[in-house]
């Protein structure tokens, strides 16, 4: 009952939330059901078992027997670090956006928490009919979101990004249809359980249907991730999405959850594991580098971020492709921090938007004067995202780094130079923006309000906790990525 | 005995008839009485036909059958009788004619009915004719609107055009086996595909029914049709009439022509690929929402048709499960429709599209149950998951993949992702886009039957079970060959 609870009460609540009538009530009840997820969340989390990858909290009913739909629900150590993520920075996104005023409040935290309960329900979910339902669901409150509450190109960038997911979702499901009746042939029964189905794969015959099984699926997930060149989706849905939306779209993690749980208990079995390989290190470093100098010339902050946003999910696909542990868990954990890190730079653009009036960096300066609390933040996260060691961002991109070497050294070094672009990048927007001199037209600015202190400082400590302690949820990524590394043992990838 | 088997369709007949007879003695301000009459006995003939389900048998010299399929369209129709019958209590308010309308629907509803369970060719033809000449006087029904004659005209002429080519196409059937039963053509099947007579019904018959069904290249007159009649009605075409064609051609080809399967399979892949198509991009650029569902209409009945082609257990189960869906989510949507037209046309009467896109702009503070219902009908016939839409082509296009048409599922797949285009356009129209307009008091009837609609799609989507299980015991008389 604990999963359905950390998945249903996000959903129930969205309902009561939307049939609220004030802001206030709006704010309470969804600040209400964050807070509950959480608690469930860090109880869970102190009942889990980290020593071991095996599936834990297992819940299963029967669905639609006929076609071997199940509502079957568990987690492992791939998925409770994303559950602990969102958990903790929902009720934190509530409370930063606590004394906006915005048309619709009730409409607007009842799409946060749909958001949450789907995205949860991905994490969740062990039957793959429910995981496509919890999939799909993630798409519609973030195409509401970003059209009703989103900047100038709204409805361009939901649209697009309704498409675009839309289309990857389709293709997943093509792959999930052939991976179901490929095992429904040889096993007699219909079954859409995804361990019953990844164990099932090995036994397709035909080499090529393999592959293409494997490729669909993968299409889906690097699409919602998403790396080069299916990334276009992703700086006008980020940048046009209202902060908090942004934020969302930050902790939609589901993309790189897919890879880590099905695609590489897949991947030793295709026909062609080693193309497999360079495909997804490819795309990664690739993405790392391209991110970064589109991140270079960007001229608005957030469309910076968003850029940069783009260059750091490419670690997500190059340290699963490395296929060593540590580069495995540095990639589960890159996911982490990377939603930790996104959440207060996205948090920060739309303060200074709304303080300033503009992102644009050259019309920014010295904000540091006014803003001093957000500058500590801000400076902060910057650092982390760039890789500074004692942070998060470093040992998610160090573990990611340093194990890919071993067996993709050519992908690895391309991916280092982007390092030196990601930090002058980083450095080079926090001091136009921040510091120099104070521009006097941006008029009276005033620093974050306490809601948004509290909210981004907390994300900022736990960066740092993390950063310097992440065995809380780095142990758990290892047990998981050793596992999945003994699933290949003797394979010859 | 044989009598009882037919229960649902005398109460739809009793029904018919007493709407006819207490609305010659009404005064026009009371006529209300009578959609609720009217719905009354739908309610009871649906309630007869669920709880006979699990019934087999043939009656009147086996001329009709009862199971699993005949009952399952049956529900399907009646269901469609029911939504339109709620919704139009509202749109009859002051006409003269009230009467005539909901026994023109009854009577069609019977003639579906009828057509469901027939099984002899004669019997479908009569049936099939019932219904069609009541609907041409439905699409008709606003006789001062030009447009509705000229959709009424249309109608007309290319349905009796579809009549005549069916007949001929039984015609030649009876000629060469003597037969119009539907079993007993199918035993005579050797002699049939023998002889060139064969292909010619073929081709006769799958013209005859792809007008009905509107498959391209015989769907012209559907777009004109669904536009000009009285949204109501083209929900009923569209939600109910399109079923019967499918109904038909499922029992002509599948049941009475399966030795010609190898021909009719072909025929049928191009058409099913054509239509669903054509239907999804000319949909595209519609401004009429109405336009626009009528080809939205076009690219389901397309995905429908993959079942002839598939022709396995689950594909045709699927096929059915499409049906039933369908009927709420295509009826949901055209009496959403209906509901705009309504407010837009009691606003300024001589409003020319009253069916326009930028009428839907800001409907979701306009009239908020009906933006979501709405919706909620776009985005199952999208194929959002939890929806009646989903589910059904789940269990259609992963049966495409099963039985090794993976290209079929591949085109149907990416149709559907199109089509995703403008049924989000219309939702974008309703909660994006900013109106002058002030919130308005939804039309009770219209809302009854929405909330029905919405009811019966998530239903489907939620709790499949029973529903996939009906259908698949449907498609398994089609493959038995009749009971």
């Amino acid at each position: 009952m604990l999963l359905s609870m950390i998945v249903l009460i996000p959903l129930i609540f969205a309902v009561l939330t939307l049939l609220t009538k004030t802001r206030e009530q709006a704010r309470v009840m969804a600040l209400i059901a964050t807070v509950s997820v959480l608690l469930l969340t860090v109880y869970t989390y102190f009942n889990f078992d980290s020593t071991t990858a095996a599936t834990q909290f297992e819940e299963f009913y029967s669905w639609v027997p006929s076609l071997g739909i199940s509502y079957h629900l568990g987690i492992d150590g791939i998925s409770l670090p994303l559950i602990l993520l969102n958990a903790i920075v929902m009720p934190l996104l509530i409370l930063f956006t606590w004394n906006d005023d915005r048309k619709a409040p009730n409409r607007f935290y009842s799409l946060i928490l749909i958001t949450q309960g789907a995205v949860l329900g991905v994490f969740c979910a062990l039957d793959f009919f429910l995981f496509y339902v919890f999939w799909e669901l993630t798409l519609i409150p973030l195409f509401f979101m970003v059209s009703i509450w989103g900047g100038p190109k709204k409805h361009y960038a939901s649209i697009k990004f309704f498409i675009y997911t839309h289309v990857a979702s389709l293709v997943m499901l093509l792959g999930i249809f052939g991976l179901y009746f490929a095992a429904w042939e040889t096993t007699g029964t219909p079954s859409l359980s995804i361990p019953h189905l990844l164990a099932q794969f090995q036994f397709i015959e035909s080499g090529i249907t393999r592959d293409l099984i494997f490729l669909a699926l993968l299409f889906g997930f690097i699409v919602k991730l998403p790396v080069f060149p299916f990334h276009s989706w992703l700086p006008d849905a980020y940048t046009e999405a209202p902060t908090a939306g942004s934020v969302l779209f930050v902790l939609l993690k589901i993309g790189g959850y897919g890879i880590f749980k099905i695609m590489l208990p897949m991947l030793p079995f295709t026909a062609s594991p080693n193309l497999m390989i360079t495909i997804m290190g490819a795309l990664g470093a690739v993405s790392i580098l391209y991110g970064a100098f589109l991140a270079l010339a960007q001229k608005d902050l957030k469309r910076m971020v968003a850029y940069s946003s783009l260059s750091h999910m490419g670690y997500v696909t190059l340290g699963a492709a490395g296929l060593v542990s540590l580069s495995v868990s540095g990639a589960m954990f890159q996911q982490f921090s990377h939603g930790l890190i996104m959440s207060i730079m996205f948090m920060s653009c739309g303060v200074i938007n709304k303080a300033t009036g503009t992102r644009i960096i050259n019309e920014l300066g010295g904000l540091a004067q006014r803003m001093p609390k957000l500058a500590v933040i801000m400076v902060l996260a910057f650092m982390a995202s760039l890789g500074l060691p004692g942070l998060t961002g470093f040992i998610a991109e160090f573990s990611v780094l340093a194990g890919s070497f071993v067996n993709l050294q050519g992908y690895v070094v391309l991916a280092l130079t982007a390092i030196v672009i990601t930090a002058a990048y980083h450095l080079w927007a926090l001091q136009r923006a921040m510091f120099g001199v104070y521009k006097e037209k941006l008029g009276n600015v005033v620093d974050i309000n306490g809601y948004q202190t509290l909210a981004m400082g907390v994300i900022a400590i736990l960066i740092l906790y993390f950063g310097l302690n992440p065995s809380p949820v780095l142990d758990m990524m290892l047990t998981n990525s050793e596992h999945i590394i003994g699933l290949m043992a003797g394979m010859g990838v | 005995m044989d009598l009882m088997l037919f229960a649902p369709e005398i109460t739809m007949v009793v029904t018919g008839l007493a709407v006819l007879l207490i609305g010659l003695f009404l005064p026009v301000d009371s006529k209300k009485v009578l959609g609720y009459l009217a719905s009354l006995g739908i309610i009871a003939a649906l309630y007869l036909t669920i709880a006979s389900l699990g019934t087999n048998a043939l009656a009147f010299y086996d001329t009709l059958s009862v199971d699993a399929l005949s009952q399952f369209f049956k529900i399907v129709f009646l269901v469609v009788a029911l939504l339109f019958s709620i919704a139009s209590i509202k749109y009859t308010e002051g006409s003269a004619h009230v009467e005539e309308f909901y026994v023109l629907a009854i009577f069609a509803t019977i003639g579906m009915m009828f057509v469901a369970s027939a099984n002899d060719l004669m019997v479908l033809f009569v049936a099939f004719e019932l219904a069609s000449i009541s609907t041409y006087a439905l699409a008709g029904f606003e006789k001062k609107n030009p447009q509705s004659l000229e959709a009424a005209m249309k109608y007309f002429l290319i349905g009796s055009l579809s009549g005549a080519l069916m007949l001929f196409g039984i015609t030649f059937l009876y000629g060469v086996t003597g037969t119009t039963s539907i079993p007993g053509i199918a035993a005579s099947g050797a002699a049939i595909a023998a002889s060139p007579i064969g292909i010619i019904s073929v081709v006769l018959l799958i013209a005859g029914m792809g007008f009905k069904i509107a498959l391209a290249p015989f769907h012209m007159w559907a777009p004109d049709t669904y536009q000009g009649a009285p949204s109501l009605v083209s929900a009923l075409l569209a939600a109910g009439s399109k079923k019967m064609g499918i109904v038909a051609a499922f029992k002509v080809f599948i049941v009475a022509l399966i030795a010609l399967q190898v021909q009719w399979q072909i025929a049928f892949a191009i058409l099913a690929v054509i239509t669903m198509t054509l239907g999804n991009v000319a949909a595209l650029s519609q401004t009429s929402v109405k336009r626009m569902l009528a080809y939205s209409s076009l690219a389901q009945a397309g995905y429908i048709t993959m079942a002839f082609v598939v022709l396995t257990p689950m594909a045709l189960g699927g096929g059915i499960l499409y049906a039933l869906s369908h009927g709420f989510m295509k009826a949901g949507a055209f009496i959403a429709t209906a509901a705009v037209v309504y407010m837009v046309l009691s606003e300024n009467k001589d409003t020319k599209d009253p069916d326009h896109i930028d009428n839907f702009k800001g409907l979701g503070q306009r009239m908020p149950v009906t933006a979501l219902s709405m919706t909620i009908f776009v985005f199952a016939l999208a194929g959002i998951p939890l929806t009646a839409g989903y589910m059904s082509k789940f269990v259609l296009f992963s049966s495409t993949i099963q039985a090794g048409f993976a290209w079929l599922a591949v085109i149907a797949i990416i149709n559907s992702a199109i089509s995703l285009f403008y049924y989000a356009k219309i939702v974008k129209y309703m909660y994006f886009l900013p109106t002058e307009g002030t919130k308005i008091s939804e039309p009770l009837p219209y809302t009854i039957a929405l909330v029905v609609a919405v009811a019966g799609v998530l239903a489907i989507g939620f709790w499949p079970e029973p529903f996939i299980y009906w259908a698949m015991e449907a498609g398994k008389v089609l493959l038995a060959g009749g009971i």
